[in-house]
């Protein structure tokens, strides 16, 4: 970033010009730095899909890796394609993320709009609790739920036979399609319900006012004004939450694996990680195609709304106090319902993990098992050797690669909005791929790529950071990109006809300016690699497990109270964190 | 007398190919030693990718720039900005606001050869006293209003006395009283240092109380270029008469045309007008008329050039009233004497004299409209 002559690019010169002109001057010619940079990021984030294509032309029956002189072969789609499970699959994927976003987004809706359009009580404490469990991992949901529903000896259900007298199985199933769709739809609500009172709270007053004084009533407002103006936001979360659902492991993994149901995201992970028999990886690359037609899809149509967003520009600086409707003698009604779903969705979770890590094994809660609390469960996993390497891998894992990301995202960044590079829009291109790459997909093709390339990388901490840094390079630019846009394109200018240099610019105006952004993607970025289970799970070795991997390994090794008390200890530093961060940021806009 | 800053031929498309926009096409300049020069135009003229040219900041497609004598852009050179000997002030001040009212200022120095302390100290002070602003030294930038922010901006710019001075619209984000004073103390500073300045504005008051020489540009072109003076009284151009001041024109054809007389016919009668050497008998022409060279009066008057309309418009600003007056199929503006107001409705007879009524040739007139299309 130190070159000094940035050219715009010029037209081919044009008859009454004059011809001597040499065009070496004229052109943008491209910075080393920002070479290097898109280097970089084309193998980071082009490599995973070409090896991911590549792979799934090969013949990698009975565990083969892929290697030179790589045999094609079309038998991956023939079998992928000729089997009946995987239009069952494809069927549960669709079902399981359309039911999720759903359930995600009515709830969300209606909390946003009862705390930021009605005079419920105490909105601050309900934006509060509704955001708080952001910080949980989805891994420690699924377990929470499925240590309340399954079928045989889950809390609810053993409260609920003893209260109707029943000795069957049941009645609720965290094991099943709908188990998932609770529990997935349920998380996707803290991220949703601040998208929504994001874009409520930022909306134009003038606008609602405006079809209020032109004589329309209020529902008319809402569904002629209001929800028109939310379209872009409201799309773009429901493009964004769809990649979500379909990409993680976590909660297909815990509940659906029990109970047979079959989702994309385990399809690949089973394939390459089998239980019985040999990995298959060409098949799970063929797997992971689809999962990426099936991500791609949406991301067009969230970029077409995108681009079209400014239409839709109704941001005022102004702060402002909406009208805000009169719930009467339903307002503390419906701050008790909102405490319901508090309850139910975060504190419940909560408290089954909490007692669960307290008990020496886990069974029927009863008076007896409250008298049996001990903290042994605390103690032995705090002095396992296991906990405090995992603990060390995490935190290597979160720092590198939030600091590799932010580092990216701001070089990205800068060449998008301000170089004007004939590269730019490569940057850009490479900043959203990512979004379109299903976790479950990148940590597949990370995987496939160090098999084949003999660095010394697999089976280390570094696979995972790799797998990180693709994945959440796109979360990172679009943080810094808006913070880059925000910083008057004359401040920087004002530098340079003050005589400052490239890298005087930057050290002197365009780091400190960015100071806040780039923390905040730091924190940001550092926590969704920890909450993270599906790229860790699929780069797992014995020397890179990491804090959600343990759980995730010692719940399948049916090891109950040590899951809890990592899952304690996990959750109790996300959440506390997440608040942080929100408290330090205001909001979560940035993924708009 | 040596060029302060010289502009050649300069040219600047942008946009990809095929897709170009031209936003300046062949603007030559040549600007004195101490100079207070203006770009005058509309928004989209050029005037500003000019400047930024002069700066560094944009690269033209061709064309060359020489500043006090040494060529900083040409077809071999480009220097970058920060080795070109300017200071600069944007519209919208540009302050940097993670830094002191002081480290602002001194931010010039720093990035620069290396100096003592005590000198950037110095100078920071000396600059910061100029432009009024020593007593707010020890400030953060953003808790300085407006017209303070565009104080220190010029302070920085003249902090490490550069031999040129960029000003891209720097008062038009003040409000009105605030513009008004710092017009005054802007050509003061400029006079007491003598720095070749390059001033550009949309504003014609600001243009003409400033400048020493103006340039109004459109379309990516300088339509016209000399003093105050000349743009004012004698436009070359409808465009320019339109743009500088709110001209009202009448179309007719030239009938009389010596060295010592200029007579035009028109629908609403003939005009003895400022004679013009560039008309001939016959040529189609319009009258260019001032709204505050028209006299408006109640009954028909035996003053030269009178023509009767009907109030349209009539609107008390203060200092005078502001007409919009029906003359034939046409509007005039007019501003009378505030001691008498004509209601809409009331038959005026207005008058101009000769020297007043400016005549521009119809077929210049047609090629800047052409232009602006």
């Amino acid at each position: 970033m130190t070159t000094d002559i940035r050219l715009p690019p010029t037209a081919p010169a044009t008859a009454h010009q004059p011809v001597a002109t040499p065009p070496r001057r004229r052109r943008g010619r491209p910075r080393i730095g920002t070479i290097v940079v898109l280097i970089v990021l084309a193998y980071l984030v082009i490599g995973p899909i070409l090896m991911l294509l590549l792979s799934s032309f090969e013949d990698t029956s009975g565990g083969v890796v892929v290697r030179p002189p790589f045999p094609w072969t079309l038998q991956n789609f023939v079998t992928v394609l000729t089997t009946s499970k995987t239009l069952s699959v494809l069927g549960a994927t669709l079902v399981f993320a359309v039911a999720c976003l759903i359930v995600g987004f009515v709830i969300s809706f209606a909390l946003a709009w009862v705390v930021e359009r009605t005079d419920v009580p105490l909105p601050g404490f309900i934006y509060v609790l509704v955001v708080a469990p952001a910080g949980m991992p989805g891994v420690i949901s699924a377990i929470a739920w499925s240590l309340l529903m399954n079928p045989t000896n889950g809390f609810l259900n053993v409260l609920i036979r003893a209260v109707t007298g029943s000795t069957a199985e049941g009645p609720l199933n965290a094991y099943s399609l709908g188990g998932m769709i609770f529990v997935q739809g349920i998380a996707l609500v803290p991220l949703t319900f601040l998208l929504i009172t994001a874009s409520l709270r930022n909306m134009s007053p003038n606008l609602e006012d405006a079809a209020r004084a032109s004589g329309a009533r209020p529902w008319t407002v809402m569904r002629r004004v209001s929800l028109p103006l939310l379209t872009p936001v409201l799309i773009g979360a429901l493009v964004y939450q769809f990649v979500t659902v379909i990409e993680g492991v976590d909660i297909p993994l815990v509940l659906g694996l029990p109970g047979r149901v079959t989702v994309f995201s385990t399809q690949v992970y089973l394939t390459t990680h089998s239980a019985f028999g040999l990995p298959n990886y060409g098949v799970s690359s063929t797997y992971g195609i689809l999962l990426l037609v099936l991500a791609v899809a949406p991301l067009l149509i969230y970029n077409r709304v995108v681009r079209r967003s400014q239409d839709y520009a109704t941001v005022s600086g102004k702060a402002f106090r909406p009208t805000r409707r009169k719930l009467g003698r339903w307002r503390w009604v419906t701050f008790a319902a909102i405490m319901v779903y508090v309850f139910i969705s975060f504190v419940l979770p909560l408290l089954v993990l909490l007692y669960a890590s307290l008990q020496p094994f886990v069974g029927a809660f009863t008076l007896a098992s409250l008298s049996r609390l001990t903290f042994s469960g605390y103690a032995s996993t705090f002095s396992s050797s296991l906990f405090w390497s995992s603990l060390g891998h995490t935190v290597i894992i979160g720092f590198v690669a939030s600091f590799a990301v932010m580092a990216f995202s701001v070089a990205l960044s800068w060449i998008i909005v301000r170089s004007k590079s004939k590269l730019a829009w490569i940057a850009d291109v490479l900043a959203f791929i990512p979004h379109a790459i299903p976790g479950i997909v990148i940590g597949l093709a990370v995987l496939l790529i160090y098999l084949l390339i003999p660095a010394q990388v697999y089976g280390t901490v570094w696979i995972i950071v790799i797998a990180m840094v693709t994945q959440y390079i796109s979360l990172g630019t679009r943080l810094t990109t808006g913070g880059i846009a925000q910083i008057q394109v004359g401040l920087e200018e004002a530098a340079r006809t003050s005589g400052a240099r490239g890298w005087q610019v930057w050290r002197s105006v365009l780091l400190p300016l960015l100071r806040p952004a780039i923390i905040n993607g730091f924190m940001l970025v550092f926590l969704a690699t920890i909450k993270n289970l599906t790229l860790p799970l699929m780069l797992q070795s014995s020397d890179n497990v990491v804090l959600s991997t343990l759980i995730w390994n010692d719940w399948n090794d049916g090891k109950v109270t040590e899951t809890a008390v990592l899952s304690v200890v996990l959750t109790a530093v996300t959440v506390v964190a997440s608040i942080l961060l929100r408290r330090f940021s205001g909001s979560g806009e940035e993924l708009k | 007398m040596t060029s302060g800053i010289k502009v050649d031929h300069l040219r600047h498309v942008y946009g990809n190919p095929g897709n170009e926009v031209v936003s300046v096409h062949d603007v030559s300049l040549d600007i004195g030693k101490n100079e207070f020069f203006t770009l005058l135009g509309p928004s989209g003229c050029g005037k500003t990718t000019t400047l930024r040219c002069i700066a560094g900041l944009e690269q033209p497609t061709s064309g060359s720039i020489e500043l006090d004598g040494v060529v900083v852009v040409s077809d071999r050179i480009a220097v970058p900005t920060f080795r070109r000997d300017i200071g600069m002030v944007f519209q919208d001040y540009a302050v940097w606001p993670h830094m002191s009212v002081f480290d602002n200022v001194a931010f010039p120095l720093r990035v620069g050869k290396k100096l003592r302390r005590s000198e950037i100290a110095e100078r920071v002070e000396q600059a910061l006293d100029l432009v009024n602003m020593g007593q707010y030294i020890d400030r953060r930038a953003t808790q300085l209003s407006g017209g303070q922010q565009q104080r220190l901006s010029l302070a920085r710019a003249l902090v490490r006395q550069p031999k040129v001075l960029l000003l891209d619209e720097p008062l038009s984000n003040l409000d009105a009283k605030l513009r008004e004073q710092m017009r005054g103390e802007l050509r003061l500073i400029q006079q007491r240092i003598g720095i070749t300045t390059v001033f550009v504005t949309h504003d014609q008051v600001e243009a003409l109380s400033l400048s020493t020489r103006i340039a109004v540009m459109n379309g990516g072109r300088v339509v016209q270029e000399g003093t105050p003076r000349d743009i004012y009284l004698q436009p070359s151009n409808e465009f320019v008469a339109d743009f500088v001041g709110a001209t009202s024109f009448i179309e007719g054809t030239a009938t009389v045309a010596t060295p010592e007389a200029l007579t035009v016919e028109t629908n609403v009668g003939a005009f003895a007008c400022a004679t013009n050497d560039a008309i001939r008998a016959g040529d189609s022409v319009t009258i260019a008329l001032r709204p505050e060279s028209l006299v408006v009066a109640d009954e028909p008057t035996d003053a030269e050039n009178s023509f009767a309309g009907i109030v349209e418009l009539s609107l008390f600003v203060g200092d005078s009233v502001d007409y919009r007056v029906q003359v034939g199929d046409r509007l005039v503006r007019a501003r009378g004497s505030a001691r008498t107001q004509f209601q809409p409705g009331a038959r005026v007879t207005m008058s101009v004299s000769a020297s007043d009524c400016v005549v521009l040739p119809s077929r210049v007139t047609d090629e800047i409209s052409a232009a602006n299309r």
